[in-house]
């Protein structure tokens, strides 16, 4: 270890948001952890300068009203802490607020590249509450799988861009209870969120819970 | 509606609305007990969103108060934003609590906030929308009780209409009186109940008093209609302040302010005439050292929060304010936490308190000089002079601070152009202390509020500030504030104006509030919300002068419509403080002469209780103690 860094150990947690946290944003699930994290009385370590800030991060913005089992949140510390992953995990939990889940909790080495980088794709289960027979559903993928491309006009930062989202979207399909199942791009790269999807599905009259499963990493 | 379909309501429609956060409840430390195993259960409102709703100290403490008894239950309620109404009232969601989604109509006791006059709009709107007639006396023992506090309620007349009862003064033990009460007389008509309400000290149940008035509008009578109902309702007190609150609720969501305060004191012995607070809340109360200590402590372990803000009306006031700040240096140093002193004296001392208090993070440096010239500042009895300022400016820049800011207040009547330049050369001497130091960087921040006469001070007699009057004198500001580095914000005419209706209104305000509400006012508080022309279209519809509330200046004699509410001080004290205020005379800080403003005897036995450091006010011997030593000791006053 550097003698020049101040992070004596990082920490990658994996979490889930239900519940009411589903309403929650990314910027304020982040203080949401600060605070978890302060009280369970962690040696986070704090940004210097006037404003210090606790050096937490989430690896991937969940967008609002989507549960997640699959979550993940960076720590540093200012000083090592014995990892017996259970005990942890109980100490967090403990001090957790109503619909934070928390799963493993393993160490990094200080010097790897920010989750944020290597993450490139997710897999979201899309539940339709008001009902969508299995046939309409099934011809709806199939009929946007077919195309080709799916080119749309974005306008971002007052720029506009037309982008094909088809290579955005990596798998989709209905499993037997007649869920979506969807794995999209996530990421700098290209990102489609289920509620541009469900909308390109052509439902997006309908009323659905999604939740996001697993995040897909580039290997380290 | 049953709170499942209620939350499966929400479910299926909250993303349409702006920050869904607001409406779900499940916070850290929020509390959720079993419904069907409460006795008594109250919903705790503060009418605006939730985002101003959370950081109210008051609803926290009556939150814990209720939930600590192990029979009742509360539970929180917040005005819903625009977007949210209008889905609510379109899906026939009717308003429910955070905790267990349960219509406020369900609820035993509904306890509305009005800390300010702008709410009244929105407590009748979350009436309506609980489903509930607006009218206290159109509802019966069905409904909740809707009882209402806070220190717009010292003068209640303006809300009587809609109100059951009024909480005149703290609320911490008078809370779980009444909602006591309410079980013990469960079943009886509504009337019968109030009469039970109105026998715990503190409460004012309007419909117990008669108001007569005379031809010129003014207040013949207020009187007692009942037996057994006292002339005048005597504000509740606690004796010693309770300890603090720590387990605050942390917001899932950001709110406006994102920190646990810590009341380290409470009253002022400053005497500002202008001042609400200062008046309203005395006797001055103040905090151990290491009962604030524990405090930042528990906050720190069961909330996590890294701000914390130390409150009072006047902090460099708190007699322990240097040992309270070498502790918090002592023990949060390096901590990460922030912790803030506002309402500091304008002098050399606050910069030290605060460079010790403010450890690794600065909030920012906030000063009160109020006026500029030594008239005005006789007028309002607030004497800083401009070398103390500039000194104090020197200070903090010196430090390191880059930005100061000053709050100001214009609009006295007595006060002239010259007055209001003052405060602009003030300023500029001010930022120029700051660019010697700082250069380009030093910036000053000014606040310009509008002076509105309040009732229970000095000034109750006064007249507002005339609009044409106002406008000049912001234009002056405006036009001589533009130096690079100041920054100017000041109130909105129609705003001051409104507000000064309110404050010193009586009952007749209420069918105005009434139609102002029927005809779409709300969210007054916020400056884009409030529709001026509305409210003055109520007051024509009832052919009521508006100008009669806030323009005249009333007789020295003359009967207020909140005359029967006492604050503990005697109207003779403000009147010859008003007095005083035209000849310009000043009095000093209570704690070094008392003035008798009534205080004392109101709360003689109380005070002969506490030890002489519990209160700012002289300590009182109890009365046979005093006896005898009359008998040995002839008075000076009998001997001249």
């Amino acid at each position: 270890m550097s003698h020049l860094s101040p992070v004596q150990q990082r920490l990658r947690v994996t979490f889930g948001k239900a519940g009411p946290l589903k309403y929650t944003s990314n910027l304020d699930t982040a203080k949401i952890w600060e605070r978890v994290l302060r009280r369970a009385d962690l040696p986070i370590l704090y940004t210097r300068g006037f404003n210090t800030r606790p050096r937490i991060s989430l690896a991937m913005p969940l967008p609002l009203g989507i549960s997640s089992e699959c979550e993940i949140l960076e720590i540093a510390l200012r000083e090592k802490i014995e990892l017996r992953n259970q005990d942890l995990r109980e100490e967090l939990l403990a001090v957790a607020p109503q619909g934070l889940t928390v799963g493993d909790i393993v160490e990094v080495d200080s010097r790897a590249p920010s989750l944020h980088s290597l993450i490139t794709s997710a897999e979201y289960r899309i539940r339709f509450q008001d009902g969508i027979d299995r046939d309409t559903l099934r011809r709806r993928i199939d009929d946007l799988l077919e195309r080709e491309s799916i080119i749309v006009d974005r306008v971002r930062r007052r720029k506009r861009s037309v982008m094909d989202i088809r290579p955005l979207i990596l798998d989709l399909r209905q499993d037997a209870d007649n869920v979506l199942i969807a794995h999209l791009s996530v990421g700098e790269r290209g990102n489609l969120r289920p509620d541009q999807l469900i909308e390109h599905l052509g439902l997006a009259g309908l009323h659905y819970a999604a939740h996001r499963y697993k995040l897909h990493l580039l290997p380290e | 509606m049953r709170p499942q379909s209620i939350e499966r309501q929400l479910e299926r429609h909250l993303l349409q609305v702006e920050k869904p956060g607001r409406y779900v409840g499940g916070e850290y430390n929020s509390v959720v007990k079993d419904w069907g195993r409460a006795d008594v259960k109250v919903a705790l409102a503060f009418p605006d969103i939730y985002d101003l709703g959370m950081s109210n100290l008051g609803i926290m403490n009556l939150y814990h108060q209720l939930n600590q008894q192990p029979d009742m239950l509360a539970e929180r309620v917040f005005s819903p934003w625009l977007d949210m109404e209008a889905l609510m009232r379109q899906e026939g969601i009717p308003l429910y609590s955070l905790e267990t989604k349960h219509p406020v109509s369900e609820f035993d006791l509904l306890g509305i906030s009005l800390p300010y006059e702008q709410l009244y709009t929105n407590a009748l709107n979350l009436l309506d929308l609980a489903g509930m007639p607006v009218l206290s006396r159109e509802r019966d023992a069905r409904y909740p009780l809707v009882i209402a506090g806070g220190h717009a309620c010292f003068n209640p007349e303006p809300m009587a209409d809609f109100i059951d009862a009024f909480v005149i003064g703290e609320g911490e033990e008078i809370i779980v009186e009444i909602a006591s009460a309410i079980a013990k007389c469960r079943g009886l008509p509504r009337h019968e109940q109030l009469r039970h309400i109105a026998r715990i000290q503190g409460m004012y149940v309007p419909r117990f008093y008669d108001v007569e008035y005379h031809a010129d509008g003014t207040v013949r009578s207020i009187s007692p209609n009942e037996p057994g109902i006292p002339e005048r309702v005597l504000k509740r007190i606690v004796i010693t302040l309770p300890k603090p609150f720590t387990k605050f609720i942390v917001p899932n969501i950001d709110t406006v302010h994102n920190r646990a305060p810590i009341e380290i004191m409470r009253g002022c012995t400053r005497g500002c005439r202008f001042c609400h607070a200062g008046m309203v809340t005395r006797p001055v109360r103040e905090r151990p050292v290491d009962e604030i200590m524990a405090a930042i402590d528990e906050i720190v372990r069961y909330t996590g929060f890294e701000e914390i803000s130390l409150l009072s009306l006047s902090s460099s006031d708190y007699v322990w304010v240097e040992q309270l700040a070498e502790e918090v240096n002592r023990v949060y140093k390096d901590a990460g936490l922030s912790l803030s002193l506002p309402s500091l004296r304008i002098e050399s001392a606050s910069a030290d308190l605060l460079e010790k208090i403010g450890g690794t993070r600065r909030s920012g440096f906030t000063f009160a000089p109020e006026a500029a010239t030594e008239k005005m500042r006789d007028m309002i009895n607030k004497y800083v002079p401009d070398e103390q300022v500039l000194q104090t400016a020197r200070d903090v820049y010196s430090r390191g601070w880059r930005t100061i800011k000053f709050y100001f207040m214009i609009g006295h009547p007595d006060e002239t152009l010259e007055d209001v330049q003052a405060i602009v050369d003030l300023c500029n001497l001010t930022l120029r202390e700051g660019t010697k130091i700082l250069g380009k960087k030093a910036t000053l921040n000014v606040g310009v509020s509008t002076f509105i006469p309040k009732p229970h001070t000095p000034f109750q007699w006064a007249p507002q500030d005339k609009r044409a009057n106002v406008e000049e004198k912001q234009r002056l500001l405006k036009a001589q504030m533009r130096r690079g580095g100041m920054h100017l914000r000041w109130n909105n005419i129609e705003d001051s104006e409104f507000e000064g209706w309110l404050s010193r209104g009586d009952r007749r305000l209420g069918r105005v509030i009434r139609r102002a509400w029927e005809s779409g006012c709300k969210f007054d508080a916020w400056g884009d919300q409030h529709q001026h022309r509305k409210w003055l279209a109520a007051f024509e519809a009832f052919d009521i002068d508006p100008s009669f509330y806030n323009f005249r200046e009333r007789g020295l004699e003359e009967v207020f419509p909140w005359d029967h509410i006492d604050v503990g001080i005697h109207k003779k004290f403000l009147r010859e403080d008003y007095l005083m205020s035209i000849k310009r005379e000043t009095r000093v800080d209570c704690r070094d002469k008392c003035f008798a403003c009534g205080i004392l005897p109101k709360f003689a036995k109380e005070r002969s209780t506490t030890e002489d450091m519990a209160w700012e006010c002289p300590p009182v011997t109890p009365i046979s103690e005093r006896q005898r030593a009359r008998q040995v000791a002839i008075p000076v006053s009998a001997i001249g």
